[in-house]
């Protein structure tokens, strides 16, 4: 009889618990940058912000064994994984750096609506973490699992929210510069800061710049429904000022040099203000 | 210009070229680029980083040192050349293009009519001009250089690399800039002088710092070239004014203006 313990501690050999290791986190680790937040429990959310692939086959190889001996407690390593914290392990598999992570959480045969609602609040801790980041942040673990999700929703409803309030014959042509502009100006700012030397993988920087447009969606809200200019325009200026604090901040931990960190923000205030005059005379 | 702990050493400036230089340029010395590992694929992130090993200050001195223009800019001042300046000035000079266009379109129809920007009727913006400025500064600013160089190329004149042509045609459209937000005042005669000026300004930087490389080829008629870059960058600010900087009140202020506002069917291309 094999207890569920022992089948966690199997040694790997189907490819298919495998993720492949993100190229560019091998580059510098411990400089990559990110946010944590002291009073937000990293219990559930950061648990789960990794994607499902690895764990949905080993969590059905346990289950499926725990179910053939119904009298097996299962109450193994699967709850006693400390701080819930996925438990990540690297190693290299015939040539290839993988990386395994056991959650300890079961998300095989659980609705949808878990489902969703967890990718959700996953979203709304990355958020949290980028918009308002803790002074001395120890953890990054929060942003170190990125996605693109986040920045794709904010895009999307930016352009819907813009588009809206066009007239007709300019609604198609604002939301495709809408998110245009997003997708672009995000991808070039990212791959500028790693030209000017800043130590950041890739499609990090992706996720906290598009992370970052989240303000201005608040601002076209506000300002889809207030006309006045002497409204629209401060709270479009408030919130690209908070894009840009928020996106600068994330850029100081990707040690740039001290002469060249102007250089590195520049854009950001272009790409930024764009979208906030955009808000402004829609 | 920091100088490493070993002090003052001889530097050969003969190649400019930022990836020429990696044993002993300007910018090796800076540390910026702590471990730059030998020759990388061209496709690779790290190939490019030494066109951007530049700092804030050298970045501004590039820009206002085109509003004085003189002759060898490149050797002077582009050594070596960057692509940070060149990209983000045609950049900003696309979205400040569009910005104070339009900025000087509400003020226009502000003037003309304060009712008219009512909740119920506001007014019309056209983000076609948006993609239109997109086309039209990247095409002048990046693929005439591209052209240029490749055609030079052709004709045996080799003496200077692609990423000078392109800093210096991105670096001289930088007086586009300032020109653009001085535009937003509604008087067509100070529009027409400044946009006049600005041809004059950039058209000279370029000509007077791409003639000595034309002056190089054997064939003499290849400084007709020349005359063909005055006519492109012609037609480039007369593109600008008509495009961008056509806005009026009603009531325009001062003598009438020859080529009026085309009217939004014009604009839409």
């Amino acid at each position: 009889m094999q207890r569920p313990e022992d089948s966690m501690m199997t040694p790997l050999t189907s490819t298919s618990r495998f993720i492949q290791a993100d190229d560019d986190d091998d580059l510098d680790e411990e400089a990559i940058p990110g946010f944590s937040h002291p009073g937000m429990p990293v219990t559930p959310t950061s648990a789960v912000s990794d994607k499902g692939k690895s764990r949905a086959t080993e969590q059905l190889a346990t289950l499926s064994e725990g179910s053939q001996h119904p009298r097996t407690p299962l109450s193994g390593n699967i709850g006693s994984v400390p701080n819930g914290a996925p438990q990540s392990a690297r190693q290299t598999v015939g040539g290839v750096r993988v990386e395994t992570r056991q959650t300890g959480v079961d998300t095989l045969d659980e609705p949808v609506t878990t489902t969703i609602g967890r990718d959700l609040l996953s979203i709304y801790t990355k958020l949290v973490q980028v918009l308002y980041p803790p002074r001395g942040g120890a953890s990054r673990e929060v942003l170190r699992d990125w996605d693109l999700w986040g920045p794709f929703l904010f895009c999307l409803t930016l352009g819907i929210l813009l588009s809206v309030n066009a007239s007709a014959s300019q609604s198609l042509g604002v939301f495709s510069s809408v998110v245009a502009i997003i997708s672009s100006g995000s991808l070039v700012v990212t791959i500028q800061a790693k030209l000017l030397g800043g130590r950041v993988s890739f499609f990090q920087g992706l996720c906290v710049f598009g992370y970052c447009v989240a303000p201005l969606n608040v601002a076209a809200l506000v300002s889809t429904f207030v006309h006045l200019i002497y409204v629209r325009a401060p709270i479009a200026l408030a919130a690209w000022a908070w894009c840009v604090w928020a996106a600068v901040n994330f850029l100081d931990g990707t040690k740039i040099e001290q002469q060249r960190i102007f250089l590195a923000v520049y854009p950001l205030l272009l790409f930024y203000f764009i979208l906030a005059w955009m808000i402004i005379i829609q | 210009m920091e100088e490493g702990p070993e002090g003052l050493q001889f530097q050969s400036f003969l190649e400019t070229d930022a990836r020429d230089s990696s044993g002993g340029g300007v910018n090796s010395q800076r540390g910026y680029i702590p471990d730059r590992p030998g020759k990388s694929s061209f496709w690779n992130v790290e190939y490019y980083q030494p066109y951007f090993d530049i700092d804030t200050k050298t970045v501004f001195r590039r820009c206002y040192l085109t509003l004085i223009p003189k002759a060898n800019y490149i050797s002077n001042h582009l050594s070596p050349a960057d692509l940070y300046g060149p990209f983000w000035t045609l950049t900003t000079l696309i979205f400040s293009l569009f910005v104070f266009s339009s900025l000087a379109s509400s003020i226009a129809a502000y003037l003309s009519d304060p009712g008219a920007a009512s909740p119920t009727n506001p007014i019309e913006y056209d983000f076609g001009l948006l993609s239109t400025a997109f086309g039209l500064v990247y095409a002048y600013g990046l693929g005439i250089p591209i052209l240029l160089w490749l055609g030079l190329r052709y004709l045996g004149v080799g003496e200077w690399s692609i990423v000078e042509t392109v800093a210096l045609w991105g670096y001289g459209q930088f007086v586009w800039i300032p020109v653009s937000l001085l535009c937003v005042i509604p008087v067509p005669i100070l529009r027409w002088v400044l946009v006049g000026l600005a041809f004059l300004l950039s058209g000279y930087f370029l000509i007077v710092n791409t003639w000595p490389i034309l002056a190089t080829a054997d064939q003499k008629a290849v400084r007709l070239v020349a005359i063909f870059l005055v006519l492109l960058h012609a037609a480039l600010a007369l593109c600008f004014k008509v495009l961008f900087f056509s806005y009026y009140a009603v009531k325009e202020i001062g003598p009438k203006d020859p080529i009026p506002d085309p009217g939004p069917t014009a604009r839409a291309f």
